[in-house]
């Protein structure tokens, strides 16, 4: 581990040249908005970003992933091992891909997410601008953020860079780093501590406290009923949320139709046919039938289900949920709130 | 207990969604909307898995479908599914024959407590396509039949035309040792047979609360199976379940066939009935 200091002239250069000789996704301007994409030199990174409209899990579980070729009955994996630098990622998103990390190693280990993942690179970078709907600075505080390579903060003069590992330190000789001073690196690190009061909304009780609550409200169906009362089921808070990962599988042709690909694709948990199953003749199951059911379910998943897994919530406050949401039912802090009232 | 996959084998790099190809040595139309297919692995080797495991078919360009195994390990040369056609893939699926290859992944989930159940008084209680994946414990239990006390089976179907296996229902029929009965909820005018729901047929036989359950049908069956057993005095410990989800990974990856902090695909189909109780979302 070593901390360094860069000038943000050189960090220009540098972002520069590491784009130009390595395949660098970071967070860049759409519109009005941020999203993960492909950097090509210094301008395209913007590190000042909110936050992104979809969470960094795009690059290691895209929304569509082939997971098998297949040409008549031959066949064949298609694990991806291309190396990427994921640069620019908020602390709370460093806590989203650690738990998708996680979740995809453990018991039947999937390496279609985790051959990708080993081979990139996840420099993460200081909120410099706090989105409207955040709670980071309340929820799974326990929890600390790892499983990245390196952390870059915008000071003063420039930017402090650490190094966590030889995949952080491998970056370093694309720029003009120099050792950090004593000073510099705690002015990052009061930096990154000040930003943690700084969220628009805050959960008033402790994770435990959530999650024993919400398995007591399990069998409330007029709660659930009522917080779900609005919700479209279009799978919105499912889709932005970092630590959600559900997927169909569907196999496509080619136009040839002798060969073709299994894929699989972002699936929620909200939309009215996740637990569905035919049963034939036009008969049907559906295990999760009422918006209620689905509602509670993802919260159970967020907030209580995986808790003991994980050391903490499955939700990392990043508030996308409650932003994306069409009838602004999502909100973790809200819901949660009404259901530690009951 | 539960044979899992070994993928080092079957998916060199690891990849869990890699299956392996199986060719049909045998198929048999069992119903209107059923097919029976007998497989066998196409590089010949054992087929081993657990009575009650599950596996997921396919067909590339279709896709994939859990099934249960509707044979028993002691048969290893090759096993049975039962495909009823319902969607794109099963469609696709029952329009294979002999000599047509098909694709498989598994065995997945945890099957029957074999340990358990040996040496124990069993009642199956298969309702409709249910009989499907119980006929990997029927079928153990009557290979390995000094293995287990009285066995008694309820199979119950939607009306005569819906019956499956009916040489291996003469061969229950015959035997001594299986007390068989069956019932249909509809006749066709020919039937002479039991009509009703399946719980009539605990009037037919006595059931002994020392007594294994294990229960499979469509979900509305168990509630109404399971109150049979509590009246008789059965432990819910000794109840065991046989749940259909809806499952695209069969790894415990996809969440599709989760109920509550469970997933049917690993840590079932089969449940006991006591851990899941209480689980408001599994019955």
């Amino acid at each position: 581990m070593n901390d360094y200091f860069i000038s943000a002239n050189d960090f220009d250069a540098f972002v520069s040249k590491m784009a130009s000789e390595r395949n660098v996704i970071g967070p860049m301007a759409k519109k009005t908005k941020f999203v993960y994409g492909k950097i090509q030199t210094n301008k395209d990174l913007r590190l000042d970003f909110d936050v992104t409209i979809l969470p960094p899990k795009k690059v290691f579980t895209p929304t569509c992933q082939t997971l098998v070729t297949f040409d008549g009955s031959k066949f064949e994996g298609a694990v991806d091992k291309q190396p990427v630098i994921l640069f620019g990622v908020h602390f709370y998103d460093i806590k989203g891909l650690d738990m998708t990390d996680q979740l995809f190693s453990e018991n039947n280990r999937d390496e279609n997410y985790m051959a990708k993942r080993n081979a990139a690179t996840v420099i993460g970078s200081n909120i410099q601008t706090v989105s409207k709907r955040a709670f980071w600075g309340s929820i799974g505080t326990k929890v600390a953020p790892k499983g990245h390579d390196g952390f870059i903060t915008k000071i003063g003069a420039g930017y402090h860079y650490q190094t966590l590992n030889q995949k952080g330190e491998a970056l370093v000789g694309y720029g003009n780093f120099k050792p950090a001073t004593n000073e510099q690196a705690e002015e990052a690190r009061k930096i990154n501590v000040a930003m943690m009061s700084k969220c628009p909304e805050t959960l008033k009780h402790s994770s435990e406290d959530i999650a024993k609550k919400l398995r007591d409200s399990f069998k409330n169906q007029e709660l659930w009923a009522n917080l779900s009362e609005d919700c479209f089921s279009c799978g919105s808070c499912n889709t932005t949320c970092p630590t959600c990962y559900c997927f169909d599988v569907q196999d496509k042709w080619k136009l040839n139709q002798v060969s073709g690909m299994r894929n699989r694709y972002w699936d929620s948990c909200l939309t009215e046919d996740f637990a569905k199953v035919s049963l034939g003749a036009g008969a049907e199951e559906n295990f999760r039938e009422t918006r209620g059911e689905r509602f509670r379910h993802r919260f159970m998943r967020k907030a209580a289900y995986l808790n003991e897994k994980l050391g903490g919530p499955a939700c990392v406050g990043c508030g996308r949920c409650s932003a994306a949401c069409t009838a602004d039912i999502a909100d973790p802090v809200n819901v949660i709130k009404k259901i530690m009232e009951v | 207990m539960a044979l899992t996959i070994d993928y080092s084998k079957v998916a060199p790099e690891g990849n869990i969604f890699l299956p392996r190809e199986c060719k049909i040595t045998h198929v048999k139309q069992v119903t209107k909307t059923e097919r029976h297919f007998t497989l066998r692995h196409a590089d010949n080797s054992k087929v081993k898995f657990n009575p009650g495991q599950i596996l997921e078919v396919s067909l590339f360009g279709f896709g994939e479908i859990p099934l249960g195994y509707a044979s028993s390990p002691t048969r290893e040369n090759t096993f049975d599914i039962v495909v009823r056609t319902v969607g794109r893939v099963s469609t696709a699926l029952n329009k294979l024959n002999e000599g047509d290859s098909l694709f498989v992944r598994g065995p997945l989930g945890s099957g029957f407590p074999l340990q358990e159940l040996q040496n124990q008084n069993i009642l199956v209680v298969a309702g409709g396509i249910g009989l499907c994946p119980t006929r990997s414990m029927i079928q153990y239990i009557t290979d390995r039949r000094n293995e287990f006390k009285n066995f008694t089976l309820f199979y119950g179907a939607r009306d005569p035309s819906q019956q499956m296996f009916h040489e291996d229902i003469a061969k229950w029929k015959a035997a001594k040792d299986v007390d068989y009965h069956e019932i249909v909820d509809k006749t066709d005018g020919k039937w002479t047979g039991n009509v009703g729901v399946i719980t009539e047929l605990f009037k037919k036989t006595t059931i002994t609360p020392d007594t294994r359950v294990i229960i499979c049908g469509p979900p509305i069956m168990f509630r109404f199976v399971i109150a049979e057993c509590d009246k008789i005095g059965i432990s819910r410990d000794n109840i065991y379940l046989d749940l259909e989800r809806r499952m695209k990974c069969g790894v415990g990856k996809c969440g599709h066939c989760q109920i509550n902090d469970s997933y049917v695909c690993v840590d079932g189909p089969v449940f006991r009935y006591s851990d899941i109780q209480n689980l408001e979302e599994a019955l």
